[in-house]
């Protein structure tokens, strides 16, 4: 039974992931931001190798230069040179924002799918919970998280992942309700599957192309947010070159050092649009409405 | 329609008490005694005494919940530990200032981002759109601190049109709004972009234009009333976003307001002060949510069917 089943998956050409691949080849922006969103994970590997100077290398004979062929983004107020903290702050920010959002995916993505599969006193609790999460703007939430366990960049992503959660659980939740009733998971316990099989062989699948969009966007938010934490003096510590710190530091000088601020803030501009637009890119190739 | 309005009402009830029950087990969930991480590493013995008792910390967890709720019902919200003064005090000083610019960013976010979703919208896949999209994405992936450092730099410092901290004009509160209402505008424009185009694919559309309507009655008349039912949803839902984002932007500009305040308290790690102010935030939200919701149904003779 289950080896016709993928047997007639693999000959049919038409299949919703093929479909997908196809549409989404048309995005030509959310090609080049996925292009783009490479390169930064690249970057984040080999950005210690490549960066012109140490991230902690002092040198008070060039403090808070402007922009120069020798120090491209400028200097702070110790002479360290910006555009290594920057391109060495892409691997802070980046994995702060795939912990986080991969913590939330999975973690709502179980209990949106027992939730939406058992129903009942499970199904409420679970949503109970979503709703008191929701309850607070997300930020807050975090602040509060932060509060709790203190500052530092470990919490940041327990911090951005817990107030994640639930958007994903209701998201998995809403369609494990809509796929339970379909006839092949109808046949699925026929023929004696586990519930386990039958929640991530079978219903799982209906839900994966939404969990990439809202993963996908979710990244962008997550950075964000670590980044403002950050910035309030919540997450990375100095001397992290973490983006928003690196922002937060430069307000001191905001008056004769504007390179301080502005690169910094490009970065996470940059970072959060590639995302974004990968984001809308994915939404467009599986959104039927759009398609026209 | 009333019956709907009482029954949204009653079924917020349990949320509010589960909120309320999580703001008290917040201060208490602290890993370690709360009591001598305020007192922090060099108080004596009597001082984390003294603070045990100032939280409260003291008495069976029962007995400090029923005193935590009769107090809340009673609008007192226990001392700040930082300024020795009532938290309800603190926050009645700036509370107004947080609501005007909240409110005020709101309005401009929604007429600029309305206006430039209506705008892509009709001009579907033409440059307009692309430059409305193009200026709403960035908008949206742009830290609101950055952007607040951006107009400071330019609008406060090179040009001195406005102040850069403070709450004490007009003036003040330009800026701040602005860069509040930035990412809120963009996701506006966004949604109200996908409305009006989904909107105008309907058939009594086809039909205002078979009329022979000019265009601009058929937008304005025609799809943008349509579309605006769900767009007030999303403008319900920015409000949180706003509320959150007061936090950021209220730093940004030293602005006195319930953000800044909030930042302060946790640096000083002036629990009574945080978790009311937690409280206070999330309250807002619930209710916030709640009007949208029953202005939704008003607006929406559909949902009044189910």
């Amino acid at each position: 039974m289950a080896k016709d089943k993928v047997l007639t998956e693999k000959t049919d050409v038409n299949t919703p992931f093929k479909d997908f691949v196809r549409k989404f080849k048309k995005q030509k922006t959310a090609l080049v931001a996925l292009a783009f969103i490479i390169m930064l994970v690249i970057l984040s590997f080999i950005s210690y190798q490549i960066a012109p100077y140490g991230i902690n290398e002092y040198d008070y004979t060039a403090i808070m230069q402007g922009p120069s062929a020798a120090h491209w983004f400028g200097t702070d107020e110790f002479g360290r040179d910006l555009f290594s903290r920057i391109i060495c702050g892409t691997r802070i920010s980046l994995s702060v924002g795939l912990f986080s959002v991969s913590i939330a995916a999975i973690c709502g993505t179980v209990l949106g799918l027992l939730g939406g599969y058992y129903g009942g006193f499970l199904d409420s609790c679970i949503m109970r919970v979503c709703d008191v999460l929701f309850a607070f703007p997300g930020i807050i939430l975090a602040i509060a998280i932060i509060a709790i366990l203190g500052s530092g960049m470990t919490n940041v992503v327990i911090a951005v992942a817990v107030f994640s959660t639930p958007t994903f659980a209701r998201l998995v939740r809403s369609t494990t309700l809509a796929t339970k009733g379909n006839v092949f998971v109808q046949a699925a316990k026929n023929i004696g599957d586990s519930d386990a099989r039958i929640l991530f062989r079978h219903i799982l699948p209906s839900a994966i192309p939404n969990i990439i969009v809202q993963y996908t966007m979710s990244i962008g938010t997550s950075i964000l947010t670590a980044s403002s934490l950050s910035f309030l003096g919540m997450g990375a510590q100095p001397p992290t070159p973490e983006w928003g710190l690196l922002l937060s530091n430069g307000r001191t000088y905001m008056m004769t050092s504007w390179h301080i601020t502005l690169f910094p803030g490009l970065a996470i501009f940059f970072t959060v649009l590639c995302f974004n637009l990968l984001g809308d890119g994915l939404r467009d190739a599986l959104d039927p409405k759009l398609s026209d | 329609m009333l019956r709907y309005i009482v029954k949204r009402i009653i079924g917020v009830i349990p949320t509010l008490i589960i909120v309320v029950t999580f703001v008290f087990f917040f201060v208490r969930m602290i890993p370690g005694d709360p009591a001598r991480l305020v007192a922090g590493p060099q108080a004596t013995l009597e001082d984390v005494e003294v603070i045990r008792e100032e939280l409260g910390l003291n008495e069976p967890i029962p007995k400090q919940y029923v005193e935590y709720v009769t107090g809340l019902l009673h609008g007192d919200l226990g001392d700040s530990l930082r300024t020795k003064r009532p938290v309800a005090l603190e926050v009645s000083l700036r509370y107004m200032n947080t609501v005007k610019l909240t409110v005020f960013s709101l309005v401009w976010s929604v007429i600029v981002g309305v206006l430039l979703g209506v705008w892509s919208g009709k001009h579907r896949s033409k440059w307009q759109d692309y430059t409305g999209m193009t200026l709403a994405i960035s908008g949206i992936s742009m830290p609101s601190f950055w952007i607040g450092f951006l107009l400071i730099m330019v609008f406060a410092v090179n040009l001195n049109w406005f102040p850069t901290t403070g709450a004490d004009s007009w003036k003040s509160f330009v800026l701040p709004g602005i860069a509040l209402g930035t990412s809120i505008a963009a996701i506006i424009a966004r949604f109200t972009r996908s409305s009006i185009i989904e909107v105008m694919k309907e058939d009594y559309i086809r039909t205002a234009r078979a009329k022979g309507l000019r265009e601009k009655t058929v937008i304005w008349k025609h799809a943008f009333r349509n579309a605006m039912i769900s767009v007030v949803t999303v403008v319900g839902l920015q409000f949180g976003f706003l509320l959150g984002g007061s936090v950021v932007t209220e730093s940004v500009f030293a602005f006195p307001g319930l953000g800044s305040l909030l930042v302060e308290s946790v640096n000083y790690r002036d629990y009574n002060a945080i978790q009311s102010l937690i409280l206070i935030f999330s309250l807002h939200f619930i209710v916030i949510n709640l009007v949208v919701d029953i202005l939704y149904a008003l607006l929406n003779p559909e949902i009044k069917l189910s």
